[in-house]
């Protein structure tokens, strides 16, 4: 049986089980810089913020008892008793309105660092209770913001560029950890099988195959923020857009790995995203999807391109220690 | 403790052997491991039992995992624009008021749902109710089983818009928004064929019945559509 033991070791070579063992141990607990992890817990807690004030701005009609849908209606729509919310405890207009107000404070808190440990677990616990209060009015932007929100949870997303790390310089706290690892692997991999998920379900639709799916989204006028109907005279571009689109989306997994393509794939990612967020009016769907992207960055790209910032936190960190 | 700095996150598929290993003890990573293994389970068990088409293998491996796939919020399809992207949907709704006055309304309102966001979570009510709500050519049969889906959905939207609003009655209506290909785009700009129309299905008169709000709310007999 000591081939099954997850400790440290050379590679046992010959050994398939315990080549394995040491390839799920260096994926997952090898430390890593908490940077890339800080940089998702500002662009998520950034969105969450946004998306808390949406709420908060019409919280009766979203979490009270004579909202959109009645509490006892929920089942209807989530799995209960398993999808808790706290709005489900407090009916009234006024307690819906503090508790958003609550979990919107959580996402200025987690945006700028500021007791991140505490901030992280209120603000996901406020994502959660809202969508599963209110399932009529979810879309795929809580789906991502919910994956962003746990890893952020999970991991040392305060060490780097916050203000817990200017109040309580700790030279060792932006060092390599494996809770900062763990979190954006993540990531990563829920990444990974949202990407994948939604292209094999689109190959269930003959639109897709036909390469004039993206036609039936530009043409939508509920959707629709930018008009794209020129696109009708320009069949070649719908179907290349298409294409591009799901063969993107269902590579995506297994191509972003390594090196040679990875940065084709993220570079995609951009005009995919934001693409969609402009024309389809669903911009802070795109920012989450392009945030949990960033993921894949390696930290140091975003050690170089943060230089500036990091050096500034670290001359006011060494200069309060 | 190793506390060397790691160049990458492990992003590559060949990883160089020399680079900082776990200060965990065997006994955490294997406690962590086990929880990594349920965890990702949770994650990747939900769209492969649903939406539909869906393995009875899947179903069934959904079922222990429900508590921690409705706690964490996982049970996602991730079925974004699939299998076809589709025509959009709004409820209109006109609101008889106690003076006798009427009110009308929009469910996304284009004009009045600001920011975007905030129009897009109003959007989602029609498009979500619009997949319960079976067109009005489909059999009476369809039509009639799919109520008992739809309609308690429809009457606490009804009984929202009565409370916001301090009306006595309201009537809904589903509206499919035509949605052209290319080609008949074209034609129709050319001045040739008009376009489809969009299809308008009835879903019900609702009232506030006695002095209790909403948990009367009922459909008044003979205006229940369908």
């Amino acid at each position: 049986m000591s081939d099954l033991t997850l400790a440290d070791a050379p590679p046992r070579r010959g050994s398939w089980l315990g080549d394995w063992l040491d390839a799920w141990n260096t994926f997952w607990f090898t430390p890593a810089d908490p940077l890339p992890l800080a940089v998702v817990r500002i662009f998520a807690g950034a969105l969450l913020t946004w998306a808390s004030f949406v709420w908060w701005l019409d919280a009766e009609a979203f979490f009270s008892h004579d909202g959109w849908q009645r509490p006892e209606n929920v089942w209807r729509m989530n799995d209960q008793p398993w999808q808790w919310s706290w709005y489900f405890a407090a009916g009234s207009a006024g307690m819906a309105r503090v508790l958003a107000g609550i979990t919107l404070a959580a996402a200025v808190m987690l945006t700028l660092g500021i007791a991140t440990p505490l901030a992280a677990v209120v603000s996901l616990a406020g994502l959660i209770s809202a969508v599963n209060r209110a399932p009529l009015n979810v879309f795929g932007l809580d789906d991502t913001l919910g994956m962003l929100l746990l890893a952020v949870a999970v991991g040392p997303a305060g060490a780097v560029l916050s203000v817990d790390r200017l109040l309580a310089p700790d030279i060792a706290a932006d060092r390599p950890s494996v809770r900062a690892n763990l979190a954006i692997r993540l990531i990563q991999v829920h990444l990974c099988v949202i990407y994948l998920f939604s292209g094999l379900g689109k190959l269930l639709g003959a639109s897709w195959w036909e390469g004039t799916a993206l036609w039936g989204a530009a043409a939508n006028v509920q959707y629709r923020t930018l008009d794209l109907t020129w696109l009708a005279s320009h069949p070649w571009i719908i179907n290349a857009l298409t294409l591009s689109t799901l063969w993107w989306e269902i590579a995506y997994a297994g191509l972003v790995w390594p090196r040679l393509t990875r940065r084709l794939f993220l570079a995609v990612a951009v005009p995919v995203h934001l693409g969609i967020g402009l024309t389809m009016g669903m911009m802070e769907f795109g920012l989450a999807m392009l945030t949990a992207n960033m993921a894949f960055v390696p930290a140091p790209v975003l050690r170089r391109l943060l230089r500036p910032l990091l050096g500034r936190f670290a001359g006011t960190a060494s200069h309060r220690a | 403790m190793n506390r060397g700095r790691v160049e990458d996150t492990g992003m590559t598929s060949v990883r160089p052997r020399t680079v900082s290993r776990s200060s965990w003890p065997p006994a955490v990573r294997m406690a962590v491991s086990l929880m990594l293994v349920v965890y990702l389970a949770a994650v990747i068990v939900p769209p492969l039992a649903g939406p539909p088409p869906a393995s009875d293998l899947a179903m069934a491996a959904l079922q222990p995992l429900r508590p921690l796939v409705g706690a964490l919020f996982l049970g996602h399809g991730y079925r974004f624009f699939a299998p076809n992207p589709g025509p959009g949907h709004s409820i209109q709704w006109t609101m008889k008021m106690a003076d006798g006055s009427t009110r009308q309304g929009s469910i996304p309102d284009r004009d009045a749902d600001w920011p975007r966001l905030l129009y897009h979570r109003r959007f989602m009510i029609s498009e979500k109710i619009a997949a319960f709500v079976p067109p009005p050519d489909a059999p009476a049969d369809v039509r009639q089983q799919s109520r008992g889906e739809w309609q308690p959905v429809v009457k606490d939207v009804a009984g929202h818009l009565l409370h916001r609003y301090g009306g006595a009655q309201v009537t809904l209506q589903m509206t499919e928004h035509y949605l052209p290909d290319p080609e008949e785009l074209i034609r129709s700009e050319q001045g040739g064929a008009e376009q489809g129309t969009d299809t308008v299905t009835p879903l019900g008169t609702y009232a506030l019945a006695g002095a209790q709000p909403l948990t009367g709310l009922v459909p008044p007999a003979g205006t229940a559509n369908r």
